[in-house]
């Protein structure tokens, strides 16, 4: 039997190389550029067409995804610095969710299962949020390392537990969504092993488990980027607002 | 775990899908996500417009009810006084008509009975005329008869001032 975590396996396809560094475009790449292009295909097209004030039916899948994560940014945020964040954050949740959606395919990758890939993106999201704070609120931005309303005694213990807290919102983010993924497949990948290579009057079984995992993995692909972003909108409202 | 173990993908990975997010985050950020935001206001806008459209209207329309109710209910109270002064006139024509007829019939009455009263009168008149002439007829041929019978002539004395006495008490009547 094949092993389960065969499928993240990652695959050179055209060979590049700049300067020591592998810059080779895989197939994970690939299956993302795939996604992306269907998100690219999916908005680019009917607004370039012009958008109508009576909506049609792609409009409006477009219209309730970008005023879902408008209303969530609004709501974390506030709408009137939210409103800027508004571009990034539905870029991000769309990102995710087109990775998500493709490693779905047979044959594709998602790339989002890679933590080297989710942890970059966690990563810039909090530097993100530090230069947000630090040219919002300058040196009082460390403030945030303070709750208020604590006594000055416990100041000197809250303030290193506030930066682990801190650092630990970064590492949870891309580990939520790395381990999310990871396993959905390897799931998925465990059942399909066991419908293939049981006899067919018990492999049917397992092969009815995958058609049940697959519709619950397409509805965690979209949770899993909604709390991606959600977070996201979240800690970049803490450092906005300052608690 | 391959997403542990293949360590000289990993650079590839980030490269690509930080490059795709930032194509991506340009791509729509420039193109879709504008029209997109425009039509969401857009159109918040003018349900929001049309909402508030709609109130007025419904409000306008509301004032006009009630100034037709008021105007007709003046109308109504117009009309009944019409009706009213009508009606009072109609009374006061059919009392004054009344009153007329009455007093000409009155007059007629009065003018009647004067008549009635004169050729009465003329009446009696000639019936003592008459009855005087006929005394003085009969008196005469008593009085060639018996002259000297006085108590034959104040018989008839007597009976003339009866005659005259009954005619004037049914005249007076």
């Amino acid at each position: 039997m094949e092993s389960p975590l065969h499928h993240f396996e990652v695959h050179t396809i055209v060979p590049i190389h700049i300067g020591g560094l592998d810059l080779s475009i895989n197939n994970a790449v690939v299956a993302m550029w795939v996604g992306l292009a269907v998100i690219c295909g999916m908005f680019l097209l009917p607004t370039k067409r012009g958008l109508s004030l009576i909506p049609g039916r792609l409009q409006s899948v477009l219209e309730i995804a970008v005023e879902f994560i408008r209303n969530l940014v609004y709501e974390f945020i506030g709408e009137e610095e939210g409103r800027k964040y508004v571009p990034f954050i539905a870029s991000l949740f769309l990102f995710i969710l087109a990775c998500n959606l493709i490693g779905l395919l047979p044959g594709s990758y998602t790339i989002t299962s890679q933590l080297a890939v989710t942890g970059v993106f966690a990563t810039g999201i909090f530097i993100l949020t530090l230069i947000i704070g630090f040219s919002k609120h300058g040196m009082h931005f460390l403030g945030i390392l303070v709750p208020p309303g604590i006594p000055k005694v416990l100041i000197p213990i809250m303030i290193p537990i506030e930066i682990i807290s801190m650092l630990a919102r970064p590492i949870s983010l891309a580990v939520r969504l790395f381990a999310n993924m990871t396993a959905g497949h390897t799931v998925l990948a465990v059942l399909f092993g066991l419908a293939m290579t049981g006899p067919l009057w018990l492999g049917w079984l397992p092969f009815g488990f995958t058609v049940i995992i697959n519709g619950l993995e397409i509805a965690i692909a979209f949770i899993q980027a909604y709390i991606f972003t959600t977070l996201t909108c979240v800690y970049i409202g803490d450092v906005i607002k300052l608690h | 775990m391959p997403q542990f173990e293949q360590v000289s993908v990993f650079g590839s990975l980030i490269f690509w899908s930080v490059i795709s997010f930032a194509i991506l985050f340009f791509l729509l950020k420039k193109f879709a996500f504008p029209p997109i935001l425009d039509a969401l206001d857009e159109r918040e806008k003018k349900i929001r417009g049309d909402i508030e459209e709609s109130e007025k209207l419904k409000q306008d329309v509301e004032k006009i009810k009630t100034d037709l109710e008021e105007k007709l209910r003046d109308a109504h109270g117009k009309a009944e006084t019409i009706v009213q002064l009508a009606q009072d006139e109609a009374k006061k024509l059919q009392e004054k008509t009344v009153q007329e007829t009455e007093a000409k019939v009155k007059q007629v009455q009065r003018e009647a009975e004067q008549e009635i009263q004169s050729s009465r009168s003329k009446l009696l008149q000639e019936i003592r005329s008459y009855t005087a002439a006929l005394t003085i007829a009969s008196t005469e041929k008593f009085l060639k008869k018996a002259l000297d019978d006085s108590d034959k002539k104040r018989l008839v004395d007597e009976s003339i001032e009866q005659v005259i006495q009954e005619l004037e008490k049914s005249q007076r009547n």
